[in-house]
């Protein structure tokens, strides 16, 4: 409801620079990340961090690379004001050589800067439609939510939804969600019939579920992201709203899928086929399940593929001596366009978005089951 | 290295004007006002639409900004002429509230959450400047100001009206006037700073116009010492260099990291009132500040 | 129907209102201490309570050990931190600025062991049936309600029928003359910052089964109690309680006319109307400038 994050200090970016000192051009490769390691959204953070992580494992296992990588972990607290100091230490103190950033917001007020300094910025978790040709840095390995909308709501408004409304979160994510909306519905032959935006830290959702109700919608689609995403559904559900819940690939969160008033949520999500899949795939999942226990999602294979993405560009620049910089990532991205990663092969367009197939699934009784 | 530190530096300077004035405020005129990061915004988000649609020119973006929190200061003056102590810290709070939600709903002048990006380096003449010297000047004026003040008419007019107003008000000084001039040179400069925060950071987003930031302005200003003129500085220093101290503790897990900057930070300012309730550089023996 | 819904709405968040507004205005009228840290026992307890709940605790002892907590941290706060400032006369801004840190310390540290984010209690009572067309209740509604009325009824009890409720009415008023009858004005000061604490405890438990807690809930609980007791009118306790429940209206009926991202300022703009137009809030005698 307020805007009361307690994060005033200036955080992380004022954070010992200390040790570490700019990079000479024969010291390691320097990667940074800009998750949100704390505060209402830390759970993407962390999810995030593990599919890097698990790709510097394989990069340093396979040798792929001369050089050694050393990784910096950002807090941006999914805001971005933090987004943009933790960006700045990375790109002017540690001249990072490959960024990674996540949340529509944050990636917006990022980019500029990694665009100034010509660092790549790499994003699998935003799905802002925005975000495709934000700079000729900032590339997406993660379907932008335009994608996921077009394949969720036909599917919908085949199981007989026709009135939409829409609960979104008062930020740039929300905001591209809204329009995506107002513009794809009447397409499929659906209409918009109210949309409600709240604050980022909004708890109460019994009034918001009154006017939802009002409207009489067939479905609620819900576009925000976190722990609040978690509040909203039970406040509809606690609330009188009884309709078909929908959303986007933020919902694909282990904490929704606990939450018995979930039951039901319909989403959609990239596909990725673990089992069947490559050698590739197999490996990460069987050594992400080792290392961690649980089945990996869609979130840790994207990071996964971003920083595997890093290894295999400068791979080929290293094999022909050519130094790594922003552009000769960005040429060598350009040449190549099609990259082995985790979920098949990799293939970027001309505005550094990586495609790939997308499915409709549903929560029911805390597993993700397929529907389309 | 050099980098970095010229970063701090910069950020130390624009929250010492923060400070300053606040200080101004607080310990000359005795108006505890916790809503200055909301002229502080008006003054980022003024600067910000300056240097983006008009020219990245910084004194003139200073200029506008200033003019416009000075102006609608008046939010403030407004209640600090009805009432005083918790009352006006309560009407401060609630101006504060409606504030941050008028920053993140009006998004043609302030973007909204997702803020104004890409915004211009300063330039004058079209030579590109940094930001550092330009805040170090505006903080070297407004203390030079704010000494001249104290020590002039104007000043004691303040004083005497912070310790007892009625009887200001009975010898004939003109206390509306000098209250809501004080506000109004207060916010000018909180405005000042924001511009200049809106050039250095090249992004402004709402976020950095909480009541936290109030509350961190406010923290310095009396971990410093009210009523001082460096002290208020001394505690932007401090409580800026914090984050990178701490940081020091490598044994402190990553995740949790922000969580145990913000217990210290609380820790302090309890223990400090507890302890030291006139700030660093304040006179302990003082006794009763007045409120 | 939908206004009735909202107000109906309204009325449930702020018969909680009212009770953290009380507790927050019993401790001001009596002791002038602007508790600004009241909000972090309102953590304290809901997170207590939920932490008995998700370890199958009997319910009653869960709601016990919330109100202990939350009396605990209200008493704590009178001995280690008021009470020192005030021995040195230090300003009411002193106080205000010891007690925000205190609730910063509260919120990470919640956040460090409870975790952070959304939490909440799964319970039939917040599920809410259609009970007229397009009206939908929760059995929660009269819960709180019931809770609210049940504790205004004890508290005024308390404060005109027992020596010390008396003697506590007395101190917000004059607590020279209490001194001069030999009572003992800091043994009351921490009734007043127990029982005012203990006041919050089942707002809290009612939040953590409907709208969730978070670590950082308590900042709204103290704003709105500070609120409540500024237009309510500083001195009475029924002003609070009052404003209190006018709030959670307001905050939720304003949706009949604006969209949902303005319900927050509504009541802040309320409180800033008054202080501005009347300073003395609703029941409260004249303020001095």
């Amino acid at each position: 409801m307020l805007e009361f994050s307690r994060r005033a200090l200036l955080g992380t970016a004022l954070a010992a620079p200390f040790a570490r000192g700019a990079a000479a051009q024969e010291g390691p490769y320097i990667l940074g990340s800009v998750f949100p390691q704390s505060g209402p959204n830390a759970e993407y953070g962390g999810v995030f961090t593990a599919g890097v992580q698990l790709a510097l494992q394989h990069i340093e296992a396979d040798k792929l690379l001369k050089r050694p990588i050393r990784y910096i972990s950002e807090d941006s607290q999914a805001l971005p004001q933090q987004g943009v100091i933790a960006m700045t230490k990375l790109v002017n103190i540690d001249k990072a050589h490959w960024t990674f950033a996540a949340f529509t917001a944050v990636s917006k007020a990022v980019a500029p800067i990694g665009d100034r300094a010509k660092t790549v910025m790499i994003n699998g978790g935003a799905v802002g439609p925005d975000l495709s040709g934000l700079s000729p840095y900032f590339w997406n390995v993660i379907p932008l939510a335009h994608l996921e909308t077009r394949a969720l709501l036909p599917y919908l408004v085949g199981q007989g939804k026709k009135r939409f409304a829409l609960v979104y979160v008062d930020d740039p994510l929300g905001d591209a969600i809204l329009k995506e909306l107002g513009e794809q519905l009447p397409k499929v032959g659906a209409e918009l019939v109210g949309s409600f935006s709240i604050p980022r830290d909004a708890q109460q959702f019994g009034p918001v579920a009154a006017r939802v109700r009002q409207v009489r919608p067939d479905a609620v689609y819900i576009a925000s992201f976190g722990a609040q995403q978690s509040q909203i559904i039970k406040g509809l559900r606690n609330n009188g709203v009884s309709q078909q819940l929908c959303s986007y690939s933020a919902m694909n969160l282990a904490s929704v899928g606990s939450l018995p008033e979930a039951e039901g949520m319909t989403f959609t999500v990239q596909k990725v086929d673990y089992a069947g899949g490559d050698a590739l795939t197999r490996r990460f999942a069987e050594d992400f399940r080792r290392a961690h226990g649980k089945e990996p999602t869609v979130y840790n294979a994207n990071y996964y593929n971003g920083c595997r993405l890093f290894g295999l560009l400068a791979h080929e620049l290293e094999k022909t001596n050519t130094a790594v910089t922003g552009d000769s990532l960005k040429d060598t991205l350009h040449r190549l366009k099609k990259f082995p990663l985790v979920g098949g092969t990799g293939e970027f367009d001309a505005a550094g978005n990586m495609m790939a197939a997308i499915e409709v699934v549903q929560w029911k009784g805390g597993q993700l089951v397929k529907l389309a | 290295m050099i980098a970095y530190f010229s970063n701090l530096a910069t950020l130390v300077a624009i929250f010492g004007i923060l400070a300053v004035t606040l200080n101004f405020m607080v310990g000359f005129a005795g108006i505890f006002s916790v809503a200055h990061a909301v002229f502080f915004g008006l003054g980022a988000y003024a600067g910000a639409q300056i240097a983006l649609t008009v020219t990245p020119n910084p004194f003139l973006a200073c200029a506008v900004a200033a003019g416009i929190a000075g102006v609608l200061s008046l939010c403030l003056a407004l209640p600090a002429l009805r009432v005083r102590g918790e009352y006006f810290v309560a009407a401060s709070l609630g101006l504060q509230m409606v504030a941050l939600t008028l920053f993140s709903e009006v998004k043609s002048l302030t973007g909204g959450i997702g803020g104004l990006t890409n915004i211009p380096r300063p330039q004058v003449f079209d030579v590109e400047v940094g930001v550092l010297p330009l805040a170090l000047l505006a903080l070297g004026v407004l203390l030079w100001a704010i000494h001249a003040m104290a020590n002039g008419s104007f000043g004691r007019t303040l004083k005497a009206i912070r310790d007892a107003e009625s009887a200001a008000e009975a010898l004939g000084k003109p206390v509306a006037v000098a209250k809501a001039l004080a506000v109004a040179f207060a916010c000018a400069g909180a405005g000042v700073a924001g511009a200049l925060f809106a050039l250095h950071m090249s992004f402004v987003n709402v976020e950095s116009f909480t009541l936290d930031q109030s509350v961190l302005v406010m923290a310095m200003v009396i971990v410093g010492g009210t009523g001082t003129l460096f002290g208020p500085l001394v505690g932007a220093v401090l409580l800026l260099s914090l984050p990178s101290a701490l940081s020091f503790l490598t044994f402190i897990p990553p995740t949790e990291v922000g969580s145990v900057q913000q217990i210290i930070y609380g820790l302090a300012m309890t223990l400090l009132m507890v302890f030291r309730p006139a700030g660093l550089l304040g006179d302990q023996n003082k006794g009763k500040s007045h409120a | 129907m939908l206004f009735v819904q909202l107000l109906l709405g309204g009325v449930q968040n702020g018969a909680l209102y009212a009770l953290t507004a009380a507790g927050f205005a019993l401790i001001f009228g009596a002791t002038k201490v602007f508790h600004v840290a009241h909000g972090s026992a309102f953590t304290l307890a809901g997170y207590v309570f939920l932490y008995g709940w998700t370890h199958n605790w009997n319910s009653l002892l869960s709601c016990l050990a919330a109100v202990l907590v939350a009396v605990a941290f209200g008493v704590g706060m009178e001995r280690l931190v008021y009470r020192p400032i005030q021995r040195h006369e230090g300003s009411f801004f002193t106080v205000f600025v010891a007690a925000f840190g205190v609730s910063i310390v509260v919120q990470n540290l919640v956040g460090v062991f409870a975790g952070r984010g959304f939490a909440s209690i799964d319970t039939p009572l917040s599920n809410a049936s259609e009970v007229l067309p397009e009206l939908f209740l929760a059995d929660v509604f009269w819960v709180a309600i019931l809770v609210a009325l049940v504790m205004f009824v004890a508290l005024t009890l308390f404060l005109s029928r027992t020596n010390a409720g008396v003697a506590l009415r007395a101190l917000a008023q004059n607590p020279d003359l209490l001194r001069a009858y030999g009572l003992s004005s800091s043994r009351l000061s921490m009734l007043a910052f127990a029982l005012g604490s203990a006041l919050v405890a089942p707002a809290a438990i009612l939040s953590a089964m409907t709208t969730g807690l978070n670590e950082a809930v308590g900042n709204h609980v103290m704003l709105l109690s500070m609120a409540s007791t500024i237009v309510g009118g500083v001195g009475s306790l029924r002003g609070a309680a009052l404003a209190g429940l006018l709030l959670g209206v307001a905050e939720s009926v304003v949706l009949v006319f604006l969209e949902t991202q303005w319900a927050s300022a509504a009541s802040f703009l309320v409180l800033f109307g008054f202080i501005l137009f009347k300073p003395s809030g609703m029941f409260g005698a004249a303020v001095a400038k």
